[in-house]
């Protein structure tokens, strides 16, 4: 019973797929959060999280806001899913395990590690993040052998990629007023 | 500065019986990495200063300005008491290899006059220079090296780098993590504390233990303890009110507070953190330590990257660690944050917490 369960799932987590048109719709509400975010004087990465066509969660960065460094889109929209979840009575989990979360850029390090451990099965995203790029750019969480460290995910990238890099420019060409100074860097 | 009040017993262990040791990078820990080469004797001491100048045109060893060209044979019988890189054995002619070889197929088509030099031999040579003293004289058995040694490093490796004086108030902050982690425990978390530490002002500026069952995935003891930080600033995401071992504490950043305050030694560290002491505002994690009872996931090391932790002490390993187990994000190269992680600190009361809990406090 228990070995059955366990590959019907694995059969489910990979057959997820979502159509192409739904792609666009969801990401072009993912880059409306980022856009909010980038008016708001934050790393403009916009994201949602989706349910059998219902959005749990929606979120953009919030770091300055909170003072808080890890307050990521992705971690804004988990946030409310489980929120969503602890209102119906809803275990996390299987909620998590049929959720897609549609990002304009690809989850850092500490992302991707948040949707293994919440069992989130695949990621869409906009442009890769050669900075703290989790899904393949500095480090690759979603496929790593991490026993301990949830479920690995699938990652599809590239909608609207150059869109998503042309908003991060415009950001870094501001000055981060919240940023300390930085010094020379000693090698 | 006066002392913060505890209530804490610190007598519950002696900290002789811990040591804290660095959790160095690959490239500082790994075994030297070697490649072949072909030396050869001096056979007539006269000529070395121009075999020298010669190899260094005709085979020059680019990337390898580690290497000592000449050595000097230590068995001080031997007849001829020099021996000479000539090259690489990948910049050396395709040789047949049924024969013995002869110095002179190493000529270069004539370029290199080998008056003066023996038959050649291969040696394994270390291919980078050695960061640490073990790399070093492990490097040295091979072939003699220069190297700029980081005392810091060695004597960090030795586990030796903090003072008694440093290492009781380490020990007070682990301890911190470690009943933050047993309060957890109680309420049902699984077994995780951590602490963060302002090491100028010598405080304790947030506690926090794994929040995890039947709350949030996430909140693990170091993302707690980030917020709880955050919250301390004036911002923060969420409360732990329900969890009164989660507490956070306002920084100071009067000036007053840093004089007396002995700054703990650190080796080599990247820190960036004095610029938002100068401006007297605390920024996130900038310039504040980190214990943990044991080695963070990826999700959280990444976090303290992100927070601009200045040092993380941790008390043991764990399976998917993501500092010196599975990764060492604290040393990943093509981040724009790196800095020093120790693991060891109260190693065995960390390891403790692994343990099921004593039934008589399951039952209460």
């Amino acid at each position: 019973m228990g070995t059955e369960n366990v590959g019907n799932d694995v059969v489910s987590r990979e057959n997820f797929q979502p159509c192409a048109e739904d792609i666009q719709r969801w990401m072009a509400n993912a880059f409306d959060m980022a856009k909010d975010a980038l008016e708001n004087g934050e790393v403009p990465v916009g994201c949602l999280m989706v349910y059998n066509n219902e959005i749990l969660g929606k979120g953009r960065n919030e770091v300055n806001e909170t003072k808080n460094a890890t307050r990521h889109a992705e971690m804004v929209a988990l946030d409310q899913v489980l929120e969503w979840c602890r209102h119906r009575d809803l275990d996390p989990r299987t909620v998590c395990e049929r959720t897609v979360l549609y990002v304009t850029v690809e989850p850092c390090i500490m992302c991707a590690g948040a949707l293994r451990l919440t069992n989130i099965p695949l990621v869409v995203y906009g442009c890769n993040n050669d900075r703290f790029g989790g899904c393949g750019s500095v480090l690759d969480i979603p496929s790593a052998d991490l026993p301990h460290t949830g479920s690995s995910f699938k990652c599809i990238s590239g909608f609207r990629g150059e869109e998503a890099v042309e908003m991060l420019k415009t950001f870094y060409k501001q000055e981060n007023p919240n940023a300390p100074k930085p010094k020379t860097r000693k090698e | 500065m006066e002392p913060q009040p505890k209530r804490r017993k610190e007598s519950e262990c002696d900290f002789d019986s811990w040591v804290a040791y660095p959790v160095l990078s690959n490239e500082q820990s790994q075994d030297t990495e070697l490649i072949e080469a072909f030396a050869a004797p001096i056979i007539n001491k006269k000529e070395t200063s121009r075999l020298i100048k010669e190899l260094a045109k005709v085979y020059p060893l680019p990337g390898l300005l580690h290497i000592k060209r000449v050595r000097s044979c230590k068995d001080k019988g031997s007849p001829h008491p020099l021996e000479v890189i000539v090259c690489l054995a990948s910049d050396a002619p395709v040789i047949d290899h049924s024969k013995d070889m002869h110095i002179s197929d190493l000529s270069s088509s004539g370029r290199l006059n080998c008056e003066g030099l023996g038959d050649p031999f291969l040696v394994k040579i270390p291919a980078c220079p050695p960061l640490t003293r073990p790399q070093f004289e492990q490097a040295s058995k091979h072939w003699p090296t220069s190297f700029h040694e980081d005392k810091q490093v060695t004597v960090a490796l030795k586990g030796q780098l903090f003072t008694s004086s440093q290492k009781a108030k380490m020990q007070e902050y682990m301890m911190a993590a470690v009943a933050a982690a047993r309060a957890g425990q109680q309420s049902g978390m699984e077994a995780v504390g951590a602490a963060v530490v302002d090491p100028e002002a010598e405080r304790i500026l947030a506690v926090g233990h794994d929040c995890r069952k039947g709350g949030h995935p996430l909140h693990h003891a170091i993302m707690v303890c980030i917020d709880l930080v955050a919250r301390g600033q004036g911002g923060g995401a969420y409360t732990y009110d329900k969890y009164p071992a989660c507490q956070s504490v306002l920084p100071y950043s009067s000036p007053s507070q840093k004089q007396g305050a002995s700054t703990m030694t650190t080796c080599g560290v990247v820190q960036d953190g004095d610029s938002a002491e100068e401006s007297g505002q605390p920024y996130i994690c900038t310039g504040y330590d980190l214990y943990v009872t044991r080695e963070p996931c990826v999700m959280c090391a990444m976090a303290l990257v992100h927070s601009r932790i200045g040092r993380v002490f941790y008390g043991t390993a764990s399976t998917d660690g993501a500092f010196g187990t599975k990764y060492k994000i604290h040393a990943q190269k093509d981040l724009n944050h790196r800095f020093e992680v120790f693991k060891g600190v109260l190693g065995q009361q960390c390891e403790d917490l692994n343990r099921p809990v004593p039934y008589i406090k399951m039952n209460s």
